[in-house]
């Protein structure tokens, strides 16, 4: 599904571009054809807003496990069992090459993974702030994986199915490492974060203009 | 490719995976996660895998990212290193102080959290009110700073007495941190019996029980709709209404009330106490020509018959109103330009235009004969500052 600049597209996305700058685009913006385009989008607004939300809970949560975890350059080694937190880490040319199904599936199952974890935070400790505020990002987060569910279902994309793991992680065997697993967590929110901001403005590039045209035809434009 | 240099980190994070993965658990702390109290020492070993060719003197101890001092290393074994910690402070943070073992080049190899602190006390100075006889909020102190250096649970208790059901308090830091918040199903005229246990890591402690009724506590929204006007032409008077309370208007028949009141730019409130349970009070002794801010507040004494006070609610918003300018008092020194500000001379102009319209006769009748009558008057009263009024004569 690769969008080519040739000279009949390349009309043609300009003349998407001046009929979005018609007041009368607000009558096109309530079908559900272009749905895909605007949930897209939104879901690009809410990743970003996530990643400005994490930089101050992450700042609130580190400060809490203490030096050396809020420490700028703090880099403790990735245990073997910190696999559990999906990465956001993956070949430059696999990206690149990835289809939208795959795309949009990668995204899902993360972050559904990751709010599980979130959610599995120790709920009692902390002060009332941060806990406060690890609730509300949770709610955000939930919102993130509603909306990308829509996107897959409106460009027709069967969503992932449910994690076959048990809910029921196996807790950290001590304290620190406890401590360690949380500070990878919210490592990976932060590079899933903004890998997705990349992922659905790839994404918008490619909403079917095609969609676009049927909507067009049918105002006898 | 233009997207390639964004994407660049990401193939650096994907190189890093590829080196070979160190064993799941490097080394091993021990005592693992202990809880000590402030003021005790301790001596925690780190011990290295074998397959990662470490020795003892490759290794050294951080407390909290801060480098603990060789000289309080000791050599135990090949690949175990201890170190002495001594005269322990509290824990800096309530998740436990960070005691990590390094290697040589920095990298983290284990690490231990140290919980220290004291047993928590018996909470203290619990008190309670009611709003409006429908909830219960409670507050209370910690018996004792130490307990706050570990993460202390604080549940709060209550039953009736002579009725053997003990309840839990649900819904804390609804007033504070040390505070709890019971909603509803509150009994009237049988004591409750009120406690707080604190427990933490190291111990729990039992508060004393205090015994109160409802009623005795209650407290209710300041008095609503507060209207300061002035009194005629008085001047140094204003005259206050409000209404009682809306939630327990019907019940309030015994309440008191007190208000306070200031000068616009003075911080100093007087207060009035002796206004009881009168919905009204003229306050006097007042400046004129001055700016007051006047705030009542209600306390709901001896509601359903309680012999107790009740407690204090808290001031209604502040209600501005001024006392009229004097009119012999020179401290009012009237600008120039016939622009005398009182209602009287208004007025008395508005009526010699009128005059003037409407008869033929009087013609010579102006306010500027009312304006040499005044200075005529104030002339006679022999004040300092005399100031002609601006219209000539």
């Amino acid at each position: 599904m690769d969008f080519r600049a040739g000279d009949s597209w390349g009309i043609f996305a300009f003349l998407c571009a001046a009929l979005c700058n018609l007041p009368t685009v607000p009558a096109l913006n309530g079908t559900e054809e272009l749905g895909a385009g605007q949930s897209i989008q939104k879901t690009y607004d809410l990743t970003r807003y996530l990643e400005h939300q994490l930089r101050t809970l992450a700042g609130t949560y580190l400060n809490y496990l203490g030096p050396p975890f809020n420490e700028p350059d703090f880099n403790p080694p990735r245990l073997a069992r910190a696999e559990r937190v999906p990465s956001a880490t993956v070949d430059l040319d696999l990206w690149r090459g990835l289809t939208d199904n795959a795309r949009l599936a990668a995204n899902y199952r993360a972050y559904s993974r990751l709010l599980k974890y979130l959610r599995g935070l120790d709920g009692q400790v902390g002060t009332v702030e941060l806990r406060h505020r690890l609730g509300h990002f949770c709610s955000s987060l939930q919102g993130l994986v509603l909306s990308i569910a829509g996107v897959m279902s409106s460009l027709g994309y069967p969503l992932p199915p449910p994690d076959p793991r048990p809910s029921g992680t196996p807790a950290a065997p001590n304290d620190f490492l406890k401590k360690m697993d949380d500070f990878w967590l919210l490592k990976e929110l932060q590079t899933w974060l903004w890998r997705s901001a990349k992922d659905f403005n790839r994404l918008k590039k490619k909403v079917p203009p095609a969609v676009v045209t049927l909507r067009i035809e049918a105002r006898g434009l | 490719m233009p997207a390639m240099p964004a994407l660049l980190p990401l193939l650096l994070l994907c190189l890093r995976l590829l080196r070979a993965e160190p064993p799941a658990y490097p080394a091993v702390i021990s005592p693992q996660d202990p809880t000590l109290l402030i003021g005790s020492s301790l001596t925690a070993t780190c011990t290295v895998s074998a397959d990662l060719r470490l020795r003892a003197q490759d290794l050294y101890w951080t407390l909290n990212g801060r480098r603990l001092p060789a000289a309080s290393y000791t050599t135990l074994g090949p690949t175990t290193l201890s170190v002495a910690l001594a005269r322990l402070n509290g824990s800096r943070q309530q998740s436990g102080d960070n005691l990590v073992c390094h290697s040589r080049d920095g990298g983290i190899l284990a690490g231990s959290c140290l919980y220290v602190g004291l047993p928590p006390e018996k909470p203290v100075n619990i008190s309670c009110w009611s709003k409006n006889m429908k909830d219960l909020t409670c507050t209370w102190a910690p018996g004792t700073e130490g307990e706050t250096f570990l993460h202390t649970n604080y549940t709060l208790k209550y039953k009736l007495r002579w009725y053997g059901r003990d309840n839990t308090c649900q819904e804390y830091h609804t007033a504070g941190p040390y505070s709890c918040h019971i909603p509803k199903d509150l009994a009237l005229f049988t004591p409750y019996e009120i406690w707080v246990e604190a427990s933490n890591r190291l111990g729990v402690a039992v508060s004393d029980v205090v015994m109160l009724d409802i009623l005795d506590v209650v407290t209710t929204d300041p008095p609503s709709d507060v209207h300061v006007s002035r009194v005629g032409d008085l001047e140094d008077q204003l005259s206050v209404r409000w209404s009682s309370p809306p939630a327990l208007k019907d019940f309030l028949f015994q309440a008191k009330y007190q208000i306070q009141y200031r000068v616009e730019d003075s911080s100093e409130w007087k207060v009035v106490d002796d206004v009881g349970n009168q919905t009204s009070c003229r306050l006097a002794g007042l400046r004129p020509g001055t700016v007051y801010f006047v705030q009542v507040r209600c306390n709901p004494f001896g509601i359903y018959g309680s012999k107790k006070a009740g407690i204090w609610s808290d001031w209604s918003n502040p209600t501005a109103a001024s006392t009229p300018r004097s009119e012999r008092t020179a401290g009012g020194c009237d600008p120039k330009g016939g622009e005398q500000n009182t209602t009287l001379r208004r007025e008395l102009k508005q009526f010699f235009g009128w005059v003037k319209k409407h008869s033929y006769g009087c013609s010579n009748l102006s306010i500027k004969l009312y304006d040499q009558w005044r200075v005529w008057l104030q002339k006679s009263h022999k004040t300092r500052n005399q100031v002609l009024p601006g219209d000539k004569l």
